[in-house]
């Protein structure tokens, strides 16, 4: 067998029919059994509690302003089970449901996870808990509950609202002449305040599209200010025209405020987080579309414009749309299928979700928080209390609706129409086609 | 005896890339979502050649190969003149070699500020009187620059296989060259790239299996597949189907696809590859 | 060759500027570094006036860096060395031995060079999740071994291969065994494709995001340039502080690159010249 190779020039050349040998068996054997996704026999059930541990994934524990959230939560549940410990571990946003997939199909990973509400919790139910029958009287004290349920069952607790108002430098607002204390309210004084503005040389508002989620901020706003309340309503139940006029005049107004020169150069190279806020912050536009928590909101803006910082609500369009913030819950804690212990999860679940650490979450993060019971007079900051009395009349946000695949291809056709690649009829009609 | 040298490595070959790679053009028969592990027979395979996105991925496949030979050629003209003793060519035989050593992510996560509108690039052009480029913002041009980045990336690594490969001309063909009065492009020609054949078909086998299988990291980065799904490879389209679309199982089909692909391209280099192994 | 004068010099500085662009990435991410998040944000690209260690200080501890590098250094040690010895063996039977199937078994293992990693991500983590090392540093070393192992063989097998086999023969002759040969003769003999092909494993764990990633779930076994892209979330403008972060971890391996550059550039060509 083992014969010295004579010379290293003896080797006879790898014959075609050698090639065809190698990869025969990797085309053609076909194990027995399988499924793409491993949902039912996970492996981890001895994670869940027996060892004295939960494992919980979010993308917010590592920020310092979120330290006073997680300790008292983790206080309040070390009260409830002494031998039990939390284990937080944040993971990075930009490859968290990466992540979470690759634990969802090895049928190991956490027994609590942090979800945004919407569509990447929806794509996920079947590897959650469901938490109706756990939820008691958390459901009378926390808002934001649409966001965290598909089909009538409840899947996540909210932790956080989250809202789209517009945000606005004053000092820009002088600059050009105009009244810092009366910004737009309807799309037509939005449209003078930009002429305005353009001829000071600063962006009217700063965008970034990269990734292609400025689509969202835009649809879920301008929205509000074109659709009928009737319209509002039956998008949200799954009833879209997508070829009716105010939606194509929804899209067309995207097109028409890109060629208009509202936005920064650069959009589709731009990243929303956090290019896009950074140029606002420095200071470069007078507008942008943020948010009310986590991150990109009243108090990181604060930091950076202080007394220049002003907030309105998305502008009424057409007569019979409407002004009102669209809010809803943000983002939320669910409890994997596979966890050992359901019961124990949820009770980490409602540490997480309970008043005092909620409090800490609002006051040294910035969030505003789903629980209706804490008191938010006493931030600091202007424009929270404007936010704040804003909440009672809003609506869930409009993208929050579709399907994973519809915001992609949203996503992808919104970069397009700024470059010109599609037509506005073009995109709806694909639209149309996936979101069914 | 042999057998088992070789046994171990076989082993972690065959049941950690061959085995997985079974299984997953099983996966790519089931379906996704409410049909999880149902045989659905090729509707994956359906579904990908319908979608625009992945057709785009796999014409951008296409356009990596167009790029290959600059990739392959870029190096190796450096690499003739530090043969040739520029004046400063122990430095730049070191400094040019100083990208490889950085992670694809860390390297495009530079370059996304260096490119971006406003970025230190486009100042430049600006200065220099021309139009800035939105190098990773315009779906036409978007490819290309992540390609260039690429090269940047990894042509130090090429450079220094031809410049050992230029260590092994025969200096006395070089002197006979110069004796019968040959100019430099004609050196190069009849001299050079005979003498260098070898080295130059290991930099292509090399550079080919770099753009092939390591792109990913830089593009991940860089565009995340934009503008418009302009930027897509195959192992992008994988990545998002599995995660942010959580639909293994056409990731799956995909992955099929994308290595089909790679055994045909990888049979034309095969060849190359088998004669670098084997002496000469 | 080159004639002298003004030709050499219309050649050298375009050179001179690549050499200038090859290095300006990471002058600027340097220059990035120094800046506090509030000077950052309100003028990205200046030249900045100060010299200060705060980000580098605040990644190392804050971020937990300190514990990352550990993980790193533990993986890519095992990997290198089980990428070694694996690979040495093997190349050594490859190319100096014959047995029924090498050549099949060859061609099996380069064809592997062929599939990028996505191809088989989603059932590879299955299979690692149900052995169990899902999460574990042997787990991720065995992940990187997989990974790089088809092209360390292929480097390997092309190094061996030039030693001529009287060698191998005259070993035998004398009373070696095979073992003893691979030991005493080829360990040896393959010192200095030992050492480049080494390095240039271990810059490719080192730098690895992707595996690492999916492999290491809980923070406590992160990797270091996990934890570096990590600085760079979504949810961080913190950009001189990511910044920071790439100059610590590119430090180590531009260490490395400084002190082997000669192996380093030597390695990579084994099997690209005539020998």
């Amino acid at each position: 067998m083992s014969a010295a190779h004579p010379s290293g020039k003896a080797r006879r050349p790898l014959s075609p029919r050698l090639v065809a040998l190698a990869s025969f068996p990797l085309l053609m054997t076909v194990a027995a059994c399988g499924a793409a996704s491993d949902n039912g026999d996970a492996g981890s059930a001895a994670e869940g509690g027996e060892n004295g541990k939960l494992v919980v994934w979010d993308w917010k524990s590592g920020d310092a302003a979120a330290q006073a959230y997680f300790e008292t939560a983790r206080a309040d549940f070390a009260e409830k089970h002494p031998g039990v410990e939390l284990e937080f571990v944040a993971q990075p946003f930009d490859n968290y449901y990466q992540l979470l997939g690759t634990a969802i199909e090895s049928g190991s990973g956490p027994d609590v996870v942090l979800f945004n509400g919407g569509a990447q919790m929806r794509e996920r139910i079947s590897a959650l808990a469901p938490l109706d029958d756990m939820l008691g009287d958390t459901k009378e004290r926390l808002t934001g509950w649409e966001a965290f349920q598909a089909e009538g069952t409840t899947y996540a607790v909210p932790i956080t609202l989250q809202g789209l108002p517009f945000y606005y430098n004053k000092a820009v607002y002088e600059q050009a002449g105009l009244d810092p204390e009366a910004p737009p309210a309807t799309y037509e004084e939005l449209e003078a305040v930009c002429t305005a503005i353009a001829e000071t040389g600063q962006d009217c508002f700063s965008l970034g599209n990269k990734e292609g989620i400025g689509i969202e901020f835009h649809l879920s706003t301008y929205g509000a200010g074109v659709f009928s309340a009737e319209q509002y309503d039956a998008w949200l139940a799954g009833d879209r025209d997508w070829t009716s006029p105010e939606v194509k005049q929804l899209f067309q107004l995207w097109v028409d405020q890109h060629e208009a020169g509202w936005y920064n150069d650069g959009v589709n190279s731009t990243a929303k987080f956090m290019d896009e806020y950074t140029k606002f912050q420095g200071g470069d536009s007078a507008h942008v579309i943020g948010l009310i928590s986590d991150v990109a909101h009243w108090k990181s803006f604060d930091e950076f414009l202080g007394e220049d910082l002003g907030v309105f609500k998305p502008p009424v369009v057409t007569d019979q749309g409407s002004s009102f913030l669209p809010a809803e819950g943000g983002i939320g804690y669910a409890v994997t299928e596979w966890t050992a212990d359901p019961e124990l999860a949820y009770d980490a679940v409602e540490s997480l979700s309970s008043t005092a650490a909620l409090t800490d979450f609002y006051v040294e993060a910035g969030a505003i928080a789903s629980d209706t019971t804490i008191d938010t007079s006493g931030a600091g900051i202007a424009t929270v209390g404007d936010i704040v009395s804003w909440l009672p009349e809003s609506k869930p946000l409009l993208h929050s609706a579709l399907s994973a695949e519809t915001l992609e291809l949203m996503h992808r056709l919104s970069q397009q129409l700024i470059d010109g690649g599609v037509t506005v009829d073009d995109a709806l009609q694909q639209l149309a086609a996936t979101d069914q | 005896m042999p057998v088992l040298l070789v046994a171990p490595a076989v082993l972690v070959v065959v049941a950690l890339r061959i085995v997985p790679l079974v299984m997953g053009a099983n996966y790519s028969l089931t379906g996704d979502g409410a049909d999880n592990g149902a045989f659905v027979g090729l509707a994956n395979y359906r579904t990908l050649l319908d979608d625009p996105v992945f057709r785009t991925a796999l014409r951008n496949v296409g356009l990596l190969l167009v790029a290959l030979p600059v990739a392959v050629s870029v190096p190796g003209i450096l690499a003739t003149f530090l043969f040739l003793r520029v004046p400063g060519h122990r430095l730049y035989r070191s400094v040019y070699f100083f990208p490889v050593v950085l992670s694809p992510v860390i390297i495009g996560a530079i370059f996304n500020v260096v490119l971006s509108f406003d970025g230190p690039a486009n100042q430049l052009l600006v200065r220099l009187g021309m139009q800035p480029v939105d190098w990773l913002g315009d779906g036409s041009i978007a490819m290309l620059t992540v390609i260039a980045v690429h090269i940047w990336a990894t042509f130090g690594m090429a450079l220094v296989i031809f410049m050992a490969g230029f260590a092994t001309v025969d200096q006395s063909l070089l002197d006979a060259a110069r004796v019968d009065g040959a100019n430099l492009p004609q050196t190069v020609w009849h001299v050079i790239i005979p003498e260098l054949s070898q080295t130059i078909q290991f930099v292509f086998v090399t550079t080919m299996i770099g753009m092939l299988t390591g792109m990913f990291g830089l593009l991940y980065i860089m565009t995340a597949g934009g503008p418009g799904g302009a930027t897509y490879l195959p192992e992008l389209y994988i990545w998002v189907q599995q995660g942010q679309m959580n639909r293994p199982a056409l990731a799956s089909a995909a992955s099929m696809v994308l290595f089909v692909f790679m055994l045909v391209v990888g049979f034309a280099q095969l060849r190359i590859i088998k004669r670098a192994t084997k002496e000469v | 060759m080159l004639s002298r004068g003004p030709g050499r010099w219309a050649i050298a500085i375009p050179m001179a500027l690549l050499a200038l662009a090859t290095l300006y990435p990471l002058l600027f991410t340097l220059n990035v570094s120094q800046k506090t998040r509030r000077e950052y944000v309100l003028d990205r690209l200046g030249l900045t006036d100060r010299l200060s260690l705060d980000n580098f200080v605040a990644a190392w501890q804050t971020s937990g860096l300190n514990t990352y590098v550990l993980n790193s250094t533990i993986v890519t040690v095992g990997a290198v060395v089980a990428l070694l010895v694996l690979g040495s063996m093997a190349g050594f039977a490859f190319s100096q031995l014959r047995f029924r199937g090498s050549r099949v078994l060859l061609l099996l293992i380069l064809s592997a060079l062929l599939i990028p990693f996505q191809v088989i991500m989603v059932p590879f983590f299955r299979i690692l999740g149900g052995i169990g090392l899902l999460d574990t540093h042997l787990g991720l070393i065995l992940a990187y071994t997989s990974q790089f192992l088809p092209f360390t063989i292929f480097l390997m097998t092309s190094y061996y291969s030039r030693i001529p086999g009287e060698i191998v023969e005259a070993a035998r002759v004398d009373g070696s065994s095979t073992l003893g040969i691979y030991l005493r003769l080829m360990l040896p003999l393959g010192r200095p494709a030992l050492l480049s092909v080494g390095i240039l494993n271990a810059l490719f764990c080192w730098n690895d995001v992707l595996i690492a990633l999916l492999t290491m779930q809980s923070q406590d076994n992160r990797t270091l340039m996990v934890g570096v892209t990590a600085l760079r979330g979504q949810y961080s403008d913190n950009i001189p502080l990511f910044a920071s972060g790439v100059v610590i971890a590119a430090l180590p391996v531009l260490l490395l690159y400084l002190f082997f550059q000669k192996q380093i550039t030597d390695g990579v060509t084994a099997g690209a010249t005539k020998g």
